[in-house]
């Protein structure tokens, strides 16, 4: 049982700040190399982006009728690793789970920079990238107003909705801990995790507000964890094109988007957890729990993959079975297809053998391998639809460009240069929570909470 | 306002715990001398300690979350139903100009969103933060780290040794009264 943090060693509340902070603002050379990395790699994807508005989106792969490629493909990978953030530390919370709290702040900064990466998309993939401000509703001088009832405006403000919600909830989260860095810190550094921390000092009145606000804030995060990725799905599923027209779209989206999230998890912390020493805190235990969570929603994907197929040849809907079949079969896309089918439906069945979903090794390999499938599914829904529509006079097809490749690139440069520098600047694991997990100092018999 | 007025009225008496149950013992026997007017500092959000200190009273904070619920649902209802009226004769997938299935996902987004904003200003508000002006006697960081704290702000002369005894006699640690002084932890 896990119901303090390490049974055989004690720790205490001053030894967690101890462990946690101790990390801080101690840049090594993996870490050196590793932020260097990500940062050349953001340069090169601004470049290409530069490249981009210089020379029109022509510079990209697309030609009709796929005009949407990479970018919205990447747009929605990154907005389904910014689920498991928010699961974890919502939902996770308000149905009182005690493994997310070794894990849900570097989850929900992962949330936080997956949608921030997201939210690129939408720019990038426009031609004209300095008007983005049409895309939000205000009084303009053209006497113009969206329409409300298009999707892309739907997802418009939930994924803004879901970035302001989850960038609050990640920084109150943050202030106890701040206090805590502030409390141990000197001279300018002090200074400035003095203002964060916001003059925070655990009296009773704040934690009395706090505790409440943060239930509300988790129960207003919960519904958008669900949200957020079906109003995404409806972005195809409320066209009539071939393979995106279904109700099923929605749950096997958000399904989807918990798999992916949970495998990135495992990705990043696996690695950090062993780099800072922290196996007190997050154990293998934790990573059992997310391979767990991984099983449960890749079962899910693997029927909805097998629905959509079901569907389209029981509805006998001509155009809907001929995708389908084209998908798996074709010889533009059938590679993917089964690139996707592996590594989302296969290879995570390892993780029903125990000894498999406790290896360290097996954990990020068959994490990568989530990952690179999940980008594949959504690749294959956006382009081999769009290649293969109703009118074989159009159909065609797409390979991004070097452009796209380069943007996509530094896409992943930029969430890593945040996630780098996270790890440095602020407590990656939650030290007031953390201390929840440990018995308190008691005169009589020690026990835990 | 002279300088005199803006003085404290009272002496500040602090006591601070290194266990858990000799804290709580200490709240305990403050309420039970009618002693009330206390503030505590603890390092983290324990059930039992808000359960002595509130008694079960809800925060606040759920008025504001309400409050800015209403107001995001009210807001995506108008904002896009008076939107469409402007320009009635655009009638995109012949729904009709004010249709309430696709306008649910703004409306839904809007009460979220507002909702959350207006708990963060409410958390911001009833918790006095920023608090960068709080009393010295509150800002103490052996808090953070492991100790608990119950500090009695403006202590009246009479009250002041009771207080001092109960704190005492309850286990603290450390009892300083009418004292201004500054702690630090070790850096790490």
């Amino acid at each position: 049982m896990h119901d303090t943090i390490d049974p055989n060693r004690p720790a205490s509340y001053a030894a967690a700040n101890r462990d946690i902070i101790r990390v801080l603002l101690q840049p090594n050379l993996g870490w050196l190399a590793l932020f260097l990395t990500a940062t050349a790699a953001m340069i090169y994807g601004g470049y290409c982006w530069y490249l981009q508005l210089t020379w029109g989106l022509g510079l990209g792969g697309y030609n009709p009728p796929i005009m949407w490629g990479i970018y919205i493909v990447t747009f929605v990978f990154w907005v389904g690793i910014g689920h498991a953030g928010t699961l974890i530390s919502a939902i996770l919370f308000l149905v009182r789970s005690r493994w997310r709290t070794g894990v849900y702040r570097a989850s929900e900064a992962m949330t936080v920079f997956a949608v921030m990466t997201a939210l690129l998309f939408p720019v990038l993939h426009l031609g004209r990238a300095w008007q983005v401000y049409w895309f939000f509703p205000y009084p303009n001088q053209r006497y113009l107003w969206m329409n409300f009832k298009s999707p892309l405006m739907w997802d418009v403000f939930a994924i803004s909705t879901y970035f302001t919600v989850s960038a609050v909830f990640f920084f109150i989260g943050l202030v106890p801990d701040l206090a805590i860095v502030r409390d141990h810190s000197k001279g300018l550094v002090q200074k400035v995790y003095s203002v964060l921390a916001l003059g925070w000092r655990g009296t009773g009145r704040q934690w009395h507000h706090y505790m409440a606000a943060y239930g509300f804030f988790a129960a207003l995060a919960a519904p958008l964890v669900l949200s957020v990725h079906s109003v995404v799905s409806w972005d195809f599923a409320m066209a009539i094109t071939p393979g995106w027209h279904s109700t099923i779209f929605p749950p096997y989206f958000v399904a989807g988007a918990i798999f992916s999230g949970c495998a990135m998890v495992i990705t990043l912390l696996l690695p950090m957890t062993y780099a800072f020493g922290w196996k007190d805190y997050v154990n293998l235990w934790h990573f059992e729990q997310l391979a767990k969570m991984c099983l449960l929603t890749s079962g899910i994907l693997t029927y909805a993959y097998g629905m959509e197929y079901f569907i389209g040849w029981y509805s006998q809907n001509p155009y809907e079975w001929a995708i389908f079949s084209w998908r798996a079969t074709g010889e533009d896309y059938a590679w993917a297809f089964w690139v996707m089918v592996t590594c989302n439906c296969i290879i995570p069945l390892v993780w029903y053998f125990r000894p498999l979903r406790t290896n360290p090794v097996s954990l990020f390999v068959v994490s990568l391998f989530v990952n690179v499938g999940m980008w594949f599914e959504r690749f294959n829904i956006v382009v081999s639809s769009l290649a293969h529509n109703f009118n074989p006079a159009t159909w065609s097809y797409y390979w991004p460009s070097e452009i796209e490749w380069g943007i996509m690139i530094g896409s992943f440069g930029w969430f890593f240069f945040w996630f780098m520098l996270f790890l440095q600047v602020l407590p990656a694991v939650a030290i007031a929570e953390i201390k929840e997990m440990i018995a308190p100092p008691v005169r009589g018999a020690v026990e835990a909470k | 306002m002279s300088a005199a007025a803006s003085r404290p009225v009272g002496t500040r008496v602090k006591g601070i715990y290194a266990h858990l149950d000799s804290f709580l013992a200490g709240v305990e026997r403050l309420k039970s001398e009618g002693l009330t007017h206390f503030e505590v500092l603890t390092p983290l959000p324990r059930h039992e300690i808000l359960e002595a200190v509130y008694e079960g009273r809800p925060s606040p904070v759920r008025w504001w979350t309400l409050t800015g619920g209403v107001c995001g649902i009210t807001t995506g209802f108008l904002l896009t139903s008076l939107t469409a009226i402007q320009w009635p004769m655009i009638n995109p997938g012949g729904k009709d100009v004010v249709a309430l299935p696709p306008y649910a996902v703004i409306m839904f987004e809007c009460t979220i969103l507002f909702g959350a904003l207006a708990t963060l200003v409410g958390l911001l508000v009833h918790c006095g933060l920023p608090g960068f002006w709080l009393d010295s006697s509150l800002k103490d960081p052996r808090v953070s780290d492991d100790k608990f704290g119950i500090v009695f702000l403006r202590a009246s002369e009479s009250d002041a040794p009771k207080i001092e005894a109960a704190l005492r006699e309850s286990g603290a640690i450390e009892v300083t009264s009418g004292d201004d002084t500054v702690y630090e932890v070790s850096n790490v």
